[in-house]
């Protein structure tokens, strides 16, 4: 029956015991990094310490975004909306309302910027393809203009400044280093539901809707409300970070809800691989790093060097990073094992 | 209560009348064979039943239940199934995610997002079951954009019956199979469970005598003739549409 | 009465600007199905080059042209460089498109600086006539009538010519377009740079009432593209009532609700996507 099918169906016994291998190797690398994150940053430079803070906070907000991006195939450009919402709400209630606790503070501005997605969604859903995309642009300049004019509340251009770490209710005074494990215990809670989430029934859905979404309908799946759910899911991770960064900068500016972060995030996913669970984590850490750089060396050229990186990698690095390595990380198994027919 | 009624179901697009007032229904258990030349709107017939198209015009029953506004996913839900001439399948997952997603989308699980995907009882016993008579169960860890295409067509037919659904709709399912695979089809086929009703179209004569108990014969959008392929066989009428030249010039051919 | 005539005519004259934007933005999505965001780009550019041009003392009209021909030979060499490569990656050109959008508009800052530039009429056309107890500029005027040749002569080609019938045609499918043996190429990069010209065009037209900053491209995209989809996708006759549509009720924003600015433009937005997605016009 199949002359076609060359390859054979019981794997042999190099290839198993290389999976293993490799395996194993994951498993003890994510270990180490995991070890390394929690010992290292009482011992690194203030720097060193914020950027990695940095990182792990746009991680939350590019792999939440991924869920729409990567998992469904919908290519929102508005989610720094929510970003942004829960970080004026969080900057707002410490610095308008003199509100402390992280305990009030957190579930308010997420569950804002959560109610701010659904609504937006409804609006985005209306349209596919190129419209969606212009859709949730326009709605995130929309709150961004909102944030320009309302300057009693936001600040204006000037932005919200002076927000400080909320407070955990804990006997010592929040800084840097404290703040830095609050944010790494949210990350790896974050990261552990989203990785539930992808792996779940649900999650398949939402890659079987951006892979033929005319056939997941005729498998029975409500593909709108998929959708509907994924973009809420995104805007709720948005939320997190955008919480945690209002403290972390220790200012909010319009420009946080506009195309700007919106394009960031997305780059991220992109450069990192929109396919790989944890390629927006690279994604971020390498835009964040440009980014450094460049304000050092170059800062009125940013610009420039962000769009030329787009260019760059839209041309050249299709599948972003995660996957060429991710290439590079399976030859190397099969130098191992032979081509048996 | 018939397993699907059509009451003077009409589709137009523009100006253009693509089906004209087509009639007839299938009984609970029946298989049945929509046949006609290219062009005469079998499988905007079948986008119509599916809910791919709305119709312009008439009634859609399935099971008692009137479905002529029904969006597509609750017709799923009520018991139908399709498959496509042109496979649709999701290329980048694998052929086990692939058969998981048709198998979790008739049940509640679909929307759950806490558990593994494959972590449910008797799911994976499913899909062997499914799998592993067309030797597809070995394969399950391929993407499907890297097997072969025959292999691919077989995929599609299983995707479709994966739910066990009541009335299937099957379009063009042997095209792309190997001539000597087409009985292995039609057994499958008539495999399935006696209360499976079977609606599919072809232009292979061998699918439709082997399995229909009843032809349909539609031409450029109209309902022509219907009955046991001996009968339509035998219609004149039908001779004409097919053989046109031929049959004006007296050859009466069996 | 008269302020409601002034009103009327701000709109119209600014949504002539737009539909010059929006119809050659509309027929490239269209045509090419490529989403080009650097539209805006390309307006903020024809504003530059044409303001560069006449401030070199050339003719104003001249200088109009000179920035559209520019601006179609970058829409060119973008198309024939990256986005042919894209065909239907709409992702991919997004991204694309929007790394063009940071890089032109920091290239512009970087020529031309910070601070807008502010383009005056020619002389012929600078002064104002009283409408009422207001007045109002003349150049307005001229933007309307060249904005109603423009869409004459644009609607014209849509459906009077075989061209046009082509290019519908390929909006519609663009392999069965290709398979009639059609040269779909050509028509496509045509398309694209007379898309491009107008956009160009409208920068510099519109610069003596809107000026010229290198930050502009982005905002005036996204009115670009409210009207493509208030106006419905791929029709001059939806780009221009689009276009009118939202000149004159941005114009009655500004004028009584001037806190709120772009908000009625986001509401119409809004209404038109919860209401009829497809536009005014729409081919699909």
């Amino acid at each position: 029956m199949g002359g076609d099918r060359v390859m054979n169906t019981r794997p042999d016994k190099d290839a198993v015991k290389n999976g293993k291998a490799k395996k194993t190797g994951v498993v003890a690398g994510l270990i180490l990094l995991g070890v390394l994150l929690v010992a290292l940053p009482p011992f690194m430079n203030p720097y060193g310490e914020s950027m990695i803070t940095q990182i792990l906070i746009f991680s939350v907000f590019a792999m939440g975004l991924n869920i729409v991006v990567g998992y469904t195939g919908l290519f929102s450009m508005g989610h720094a909306a929510f970003f942004g919402v829960a970080g004026y709400t969080a900057g707002i209630m410490m610095v308008h309302y003199g509100i402390e606790s992280f305990w009030i503070i957190a579930p308010a501005s997420i569950v804002l910027a959560t109610l701010f997605a659904a609504l937006f969604g409804i609006i985005s859903l209306r349209v596919s393809g190129l419209y969606f995309l212009f859709v949730t642009l326009a709605l995130g300049e929309l709150l961004h203009s909102v944030a320009w004019k309302w300057r009693s509340m936001t600040g204006g251009a000037d932005g919200l400044t002076g927000i400080p770490y909320p407070s955990l209710g804990l006997p010592f005074i929040m800084n840097a280093t404290h703040f830095y494990y609050l944010v790494l215990i949210i990350f790896v809670v974050c990261v552990g539901l989203l990785y539930r989430i992808v792996k779940s029934p649900f999650g398949s859905a939402l890659q079987g809707i951006r892979e033929d979404e005319h056939r997941m309908r005729h498998l029975g799946y409500n593909t709108w409300m998929y959708k509907y759910l994924a973009f809420i899911i995104a805007g709720f991770f948005s939320g997190i970070s955008g919480m945690l960064f209002a403290s972390f900068a220790n200012v909010m500016a319009p420009e946080h809800l506009g195309v700007h972060t919106a394009t960031l995030a997305v780059l991220m996913i992109i450069l990192g691989s929109d396919r790989v669970f944890f390629g927006p984590i690279i994604g971020a850490a390498i835009v964040l790093f440009l980014q450094y750089y460049a304000s050092t060396f170059a800062p009125e050229r940013w610009p420039l060097i962000l769009g030329a990186v787009f260019v760059l990698s839209v041309m050249f690095l299709r599948g972003g990073i995660s996957a060429h390595l991710i290439k590079l990380w399976n030859k190397m198994g099969s130098h191992h094992a032979s081509t048996k027919t | 209560m018939q397993a699907l009624k059509l009451e003077g179901l009409s589709k137009n697009f523009g100006g253009l009348e693509v089906l004209k007032d087509i009639s007839f229904s299938l009984e609970v258990g029946e298989h049945a064979a929509v046949i006609g030349p290219n062009g005469a709107g079998k499988t905007t017939l079948f986008n119509v039943i599916s809910g791919a198209l709305s119709a312009s015009s008439g009634k859609l029953e399935m099971f008692g239940r009137n479905i002529t506004n029904a969006s597509t996913h609750h017709r799923i839900q009520y018991g139908l199934g399709r498959s496509f001439q042109i496979t649709r399948l999701f290329p980048d997952l694998t052929i086990l995610d692939n058969i998981l997603l048709a198998l979790h989308g008739t049940k509640p699980s679909r929307y759950h997002m806490f558990h593994k995907v494959a972590a449910y009882d008797g799911i994976m016993e499913k899909a062997e079951q499914l799998l592993q008579p067309l030797d597809l169960w070995d394969l399950r860890g391929e993407k499907v954009k890297a097997i072969s295409y025959g292999d691919q067509r077989k995929m599609e037919i299983i995707m479709s019956l994966a739910s066990d659904p009541k009335l299937i709709l099957l379009d063009e399912p042997t095209a792309g199979l190997a001539i000597d695979e087409v009985p292995s089809f039609i057994s499958t086929v008539k495999a399935l469970s006696g209360n499976t009703t079977v609606l599919l179209t072809s232009h292979d004569m061998d699918v439709v005598f082997g399995l229909a108990e009843r032809v349909i014969v539609l031409y450029y959008g109209q309902f022509i003739a219907e009955g046991t392929p001996e009968e339509i066989q035998a219609n004149p009428k039908v001779r004409e549409i097919y053989l046109g030249i031929e049959e004006s010039e007296g050859h009466a051919e069996s | 009465m008269a302020e409601l005539v002034i009103h009327i005519l701000n709109g119209i004259s600014y949504g002539m600007i737009l539909f010059l934007l929006a119809s050659g933005l509309s027929f490239i999505i269209g045509v090419m199905g490529i989403l080009n965001l650097t539209h805006g780009s390309l307006y903020m550019i024809g504003a530059y080059v044409g303001l560069t041009l006449a401030g070199m003392g050339g003719n104003f009209w001249l200088a109009a042209l000179a920035g559209g021909v520019i601006t179609a030979v970058i829409g060119l060499i973008l198309e024939r460089t990256f986005f042919r490569f894209l065909y239907k990656q709409i992702n991919e050109q997004v991204l694309l498109t929007l790394g063009f959008v940071y890089i032109f508009s920091n290239l512009a800052l970087w020529v031309w600086g910070p601070f807008p530039k502010i383009a005056s009429a020619p002389t012929y056309l600078a002064h104002s006539i009283a409408i009422g107890s207001f007045s109002f500029p003349v150049y307005r005027f001229a933007l309307i009538v060249i904005g109603l040749i423009i869409g004459a002569g644009m609607w014209w080609f849509q459906e009077r010519t075989k061209i046009g019938a082509i290019v519908r045609a390929g909006m519609d499918d663009k392999e069965m377009t290709m398979g009639l043996g059609i040269n779909y190429g050509i028509i496509a990069s045509s398309t694209l740079c007379l898309g491009a010209f107008l956009g160009g065009l409208a920068g510099f037209l519109g610069a003596p009432i809107l000026g010229a900053q290198s930050d502009m491209g982005f905002p005036i995209l996204l009115l670009t593209l409210v009207v493509i989809v208030v106006g419905g996708e791929g029709s001059v006759e939806g780009a221009l009532v689009g276009a009118l549509l939202v000149g004159i009720i941005d114009a009655f924003g500004r004028a009584f609700f001037p806190d709120l600015a772009m908000f009625t433009v986001y509401a119409i937005l809004i209404a038109f996507l919860l209401v009829k997605p497809s536009g005014l016009f729409g081919r699909r």
